[in-house]
């Protein structure tokens, strides 16, 4: 009569050979979720520009041209212009210093800003006012989008990080 | 010849032939494997569901800048696609419009305003400081329609504006060459 003896069967069981795991599903899962990842993944990844638009003094997009909250006459101030009028609007750029002078910054061909000219403006203005982190960008409707982020990112770059979005007045009714 | 003598031949013959090709070996994997797992932790990793949301879009002329701001932590992202004949609202890329109808038609800013107004509604009341607009505009596109948006946004309750561009980070020095051009 065979004797059952645990020792025995767990010898017998370390003796048999260990078997190699069947990795070929594994595999076809693998192959065909990196496909779908790379796929999906950005290669060229887009920058972003910020604006805050919280009430605590962020930036505001003013109907009158002269919103966030009564500063205004206390901010640097880019007015970007695209069109001649005889209110004394042109093509170009106006930085207006609180309480100091008018930078004018004509376009130098047909739709193109001098930014050299405004960077420098800028850097001018940085040095004079040290503390101040807030400039106002007020954009006329007609001037393309481009020149208005080209805008903000000098201001940003230069030290300007509060950056406050405004226009000249437009009233819609809904 | 007996029956007998035949058999016993015929056995050795065929005790006589060998096999040429030995049976090939498996081929092991393991390393395979391992370099799999790598890549897939690797793209699992980078893919994001927000960079899915605001990826560059293929016939759309971005503003370069040198400022590269982070989408700010759960950020509940609602973008705005402004091409330079249409407009497309949310995930879904609804069609609103062309850019003039945001001046012209009353009725296109109401469906934005009415746009805005439900993606806010969808958020809680403690996380709107983490509603997001992303703005992804034709760089060709005049301000006018940028304006709009950032105006009905600002109105609706979105506190965060982001402007997507691409990263240049010499755009001074080749703007103005450009321009001397």
């Amino acid at each position: 009569m065979a004797v059952y003896r645990p020792s025995q069967a767990r010898q017998q069981k370390s003796q048999t050979a260990p078997q190699e795991p069947n990795l070929v599903p594994i595999m076809n899962l693998f192959v065909t979720i990196i496909p779908f990842l790379m796929l999906m993944i950005v290669i060229s990844q887009v920058a972003l520009v910020a604006l805050n638009f919280s009430s605590e003094g962020g930036p505001v997009v003013a109907g009158d041209g002269t919103g966030g909250g009564g500063e205004s006459s206390e901010q640097i101030e880019i007015h970007l212009m695209l069109k001649e009028h005889e209110t004394g609007l042109f093509p170009g750029m106006e930085i207006r210093e609180p309480g100091g002078s008018t930078h004018k910054l004509p376009t130098l061909s047909e739709n193109v800003y001098d930014f050299a000219g405004l960077n420098s403006v800028l850097i001018d203005m940085k040095q004079r006012h040290a503390d101040t982190n807030e400039i106002a960008v007020i954009v006329h409707p007609e001037v393309i989008y481009d020149t208005l982020i080209r805008t903000i990112d000098l201001c940003k770059t230069n030290g300007f990080v509060s950056v406050h979005y405004k226009n000249p007045k437009n009233v819609y009714f809904y | 010849m007996s029956s007998n003598d035949t058999n016993v031949r015929k056995q050795k013959g065929r005790r006589a032939i060998r096999k040429k090709t030995e049976e090939s070996k498996g081929l092991s994997i393991t390393s395979l494997l391992d370099v799999l797992t790598i890549i897939l932790v690797f793209l699992i990793k980078n893919v994001s569901m927000e960079a899915v949301k605001i990826s560059e879009l293929p016939d759309m002329k971005y503003p370069t800048t040198v400022t590269v701001e982070t989408l700010m932590d759960n950020a509940l992202v609602t973008p705005v696609k402004l091409y330079t004949d249409r407009v497309l609202l949310g995930l879904d890329n609804q069609l609103l419009g062309s850019p003039e109808d945001l001046i012209e038609n009353v009725e296109t800013r109401s469906v934005m305003l009415e746009f805005f107004q439900s993606e806010m509604s969808e958020i809680p009341e403690e996380r709107y400081d983490e509603a997001c607009l992303i703005v992804q505009a034709d760089g060709d596109l005049p301000c006018a329609y940028i304006t709009e948006i950032v105006r009905v946004g600002t109105n609706t309750g979105f506190q965060n504006i982001y402007f997507a561009t691409l990263e240049e980070a010499d755009w001074l020095s080749s703007y103005a060459s450009a321009s001397f051009e």
